[in-house]
Formats: structure tokens, sequence, C-alpha cells
């Protein structure tokens, strides 16, 4: 893999260090500030590619999704609010939902209709096997992730990375859906406290 | 499978890793908003979900960087949200019209309504200053009036100029056009009855480092002179209280209009 992981990921849980940073530059360039900008873009834009690509699968979709993204944390900086979370998971959120939204788009709907209509969860590549053991970079995340209930790790995965909505979570994994809504809350609690999020 | 209205509580997992559609992600919004602990909970969920984000990151193209950096020399920003939700206090309720045009300017679904509702403000505005200046009193130094009018014309113009307006405890109806970028506002009023003998209205700012006096409105056919006020921070709020008319150091009265930024 590449080194081009964002800084702050590496760091021990409760390091205020890159967060902080991130946070401020955000708000500069909600000021018109064109150069903390492009700071911002150093700190996160492979969190937002990662993260778009692992969603997405096609490099090129997500280069334009990540353009999409990297623009909107430009022209909404302003409104980014430190009293509601840090300035990575207002990123990340932005990012998760442009890829998703894409998911969704007509042509993805098809694609993906079909598969369901095949019935083979397995067609999205989407094991935590893989994730567990190929694609995961984060030592931590890995290990915490390894630590939840199949159940709680599956519906996670699928939801996060696989960009399902819980509804197909809960078809996909044939399970009923309050159950799926159940350990997706209790297995990201578990996930919060394993990696010391505060 | 039809899914139930379930108990919201329950959705904080789905939420937090984007998994909800649409109408049950909004409908999961208004109930965060009302709900302290389910926020609080989103929250961390939300640095957690970062964390799996962060997991995935890899480095790339650096064409995305240079095309990203050109779009954004050619990109607007979005002004900041009005952030009336700190407003605590009795007059949480008159607040409800500034917020209603709050929402509307920061959500973009309708992007002709923020010019629109500015140029109404700067008309608003600009009236009232035609005739202050028509009624322009010796008190105040021609120069200084100069520069004033050059503030405001900057404020009504600002790219990122917001209007808030709220009535007034007691009659009238208080409007202020912001720019965050300038950390300046200009205020105004219409409708204020008349103070008792001898009292005037004072316009002030409050926030975490204290209260500013910003200065002295004196109603004239019911409309007060723009009052312009610089140097804004973050967290504060516009007060408006009756005093002697001398001014006083600090508020000493009930506000009549408190209005957050």
């Amino acid at each position: 893999m590449t080194d081009g992981h964002s800084r702050w990921v590496s760091r021990p849980p409760g390091d205020p260090g890159g967060a902080d940073d991130l946070g401020a530059l955000v708000r500069r360039a909600g000021r018109g500030d064109e150069a903390a900008f492009d700071a911002v873009y150093e700190q996160i834009a492979p969190t937002v590619y990662g993260l778009v690509l692992r969603v997405l699968r096609d490099p090129a979709q997500a280069e334009e999704v990540a353009q999409e993204v990297m623009l909107e944390i430009w022209r909404t900086a302003s409104r980014f609010d430190p009293a509601r979370g840090s300035a990575q998971a207002w990123v990340t959120t932005i990012a998760h939902r442009r890829a998703v939204d894409r998911v969704r788009s007509a042509q993805a709907a098809l694609r993906r209709d079909d598969q369901a209509a095949a019935g083979q969860p397995e067609a999205t590549g989407d094991t935590v096997a893989d994730v567990v053991e190929a694609r995961l970079e984060g030592e931590r995340v890995r290990r915490c992730l390894g630590s939840l209930t199949e159940l709680q790790r599956e519906s996670i995965v699928l939801a996060y990375y696989g960009g399902y909505s819980y509804r197909e979570v809960s078809d996909l994994l044939g399970t009923a859906l309050g159950t799926v809504k159940t350990r997706m809350r209790d297995g990201l609690i578990r996930l919060r406290d394993c990696l010391g999020v505060t | 499978m039809r899914p139930r209205r379930a108990d919201p509580h329950t959705l904080a997992g789905p939420y937090a890793l984007g998994a909800l559609p649409p109408r049950e992600q909004g409908r999961f919004e208004r109930h965060l908003a009302a709900c302290e602990s389910c926020a609080d909970e989103v929250r961390g969920l939300r640095e957690t979900t970062a964390r799996l984000a962060a997991a995935t990151a890899r480095q790339p193209p650096d064409r995305l960087r240079e095309r990203v950096l050109a779009e954004v020399a050619r990109t607007r920003q979005l002004p900041p949200e009005p952030a009336a939700r700190t407003a605590a206090g009795p007059w949480h309720g008159r607040l409800r019209w500034a917020r209603l045009t709050g929402r509307w300017l920061r959500a973009g679904r309708r992007p002709w309504f923020r010019p629109v509702a500015v140029a109404l403000a700067a008309a608003c505005l600009a009236v009232v200053a035609v005739s202050a200046s028509v009624a322009v009193t010796a008190s105040r130094q021609l120069n200084q009036e100069q520069a004033s009018n050059h503030v405001l014309a900057a404020v009504l113009t600002a790219p990122d100029a917001t209007m808030m307006s709220a009535p007034v405890r007691g009659g009238g109806t208080a409007t202020v056009v912001m720019s965050h970028r300038m950390r300046t506002l200009a205020f105004s009023s219409a409708g204020l009855p008349a103070p008792p003998a001898g009292d005037a209205y004072e316009l002030w700012l409050m926030g975490p480092d204290g209260d500013r006096p910003v200065g002295m409105l004196h109603p004239a056919h019911g409309m007060t002179s723009p009052m312009i006020a610089t140097g804004l921070r973050a967290g504060d709020r516009v007060e408006l209280t009756v005093e002697p008319a001398g001014g006083a150091g600090q508020p000493t009265t009930r506000p009549l209009l408190l209005l957050a930024l």
C-alpha cells in the first residue's frame, strides 16, 4: 500500500495532534483561505479517496466522487462546527454520503438489482475475511473489528464499506431488520470503546 | 419485511453508518435535534466510523489535487449557518422567525432566496440610512458618518451576507445583516416605541469574553439608523436594552431582544 494514509489514523487515541490541526485548517478554509484548504486536502484526501474507492470499487468513479467531496468541503467549510464532532468525522460523513449516493444512482441500482435477484450476497466480495485480512490497514481498527461478533462485524462492514442500507444488509444476511439495526448500534459501540474514541 | 415505525433510538447505528434511506434519515435527524443523549451517542459513533474510513486511506492520483484546487479557485463558498441554536433563555420562541429565515438561507433548497432576502434587507436598511441621514444630528461627525456608511455598504454587499429578523419585546422588529467573514453586522429596527423620558435604547454585543456596548439607538419616525458592530467573535449575541440616555457600562435592564449570531 502507499504511505498516503491520513496521518491521524496512526496516532494513538487521545493524541490531540492531528485532529485539532485539521479542524483549525477547515475553519481557516471556511474563511476563504485557499492555502489552508490545500493543507486540508493534503491531510484528508487519502481518507476521502480511499473510502470512496472502497465503496465504489471503480477508480474512475472514485476519483470523480472524491473531487465532488473535496469541493463540497471547500464550499461548506464555514459550516463545520467543532461542537458537533471532529473535522475527520465531518469529512468522512460527507465522503460516505456522496459515495452511497453514487452507488444508489440509477445505473448502479440496476446492477445491484441483478445481484440481488441472483440471491448471492457473496457477489459483493465484501466478506469480512477480505476486509480484515487484505484491505484494512489500521492495525487497531482491524483488531477491534476482530473483537466483534460475526453479525456485528458483517452488518457494519456491509453498511459502511459496502454502502448498503440497513434493509439491504438485512436481506443480504437473512437476518431480521430489528436485529440488524441493533447489531449495528451495539457493534459500533463496542468498536468505539475498543478504539478508545471519546 | 415491512419495517415498523420503530423506536428511533435504535437507528443511531444505521444512521452513523450512513445506512438509512433518506426519509428515515430525515426523521431520525428531527429526533436527534430533540434528544441530547442520542446526539451525544451519534457523535461518538460518527468518530468511530471516521476511523473505519481512515483505515481504508489510499493516496489519490496527483491530478486529483490539481483539479480540486483549480475548481476551488472558481467556486464560491457558502456562508456559515446562522447559529441560532446557541440562543437560550426566555426569548427562544421569539427567534422563530429568524431561524426560519436562517434555515432557508442555509438549506440551499431555494438558491434564489438568499440574494432576494439580502437585497430586501439592503433595501430596508438603505431606506433607513437615507431617512436617517436627512435627520442627521450634529452629534456625529461627518467623517464618522461616511466611514459607517462605507462599512454598511460593505456588509450589505458581502458575498456571505445573511439576514436575521426578530420581533422586539415591547413592540417593533429588529433586523440584522451580518457578514461572518467581515466579522461585522449592521443592526436596524422599525416600530420601536419611544423609550421613557430620559432613557434610550442601547445595543450590546454579549460574548464569552463579556459584554460590549455598541451604541445608543434613537428612533426617529419609528426607525433607528443602522448601527454597525465590528469585531464579532464566536459565540457573540446581540442584545437590546433600555438604559439611561447617556448609556450604561453594562446592561441593567431585562433584554428586549437577544439574538444569537
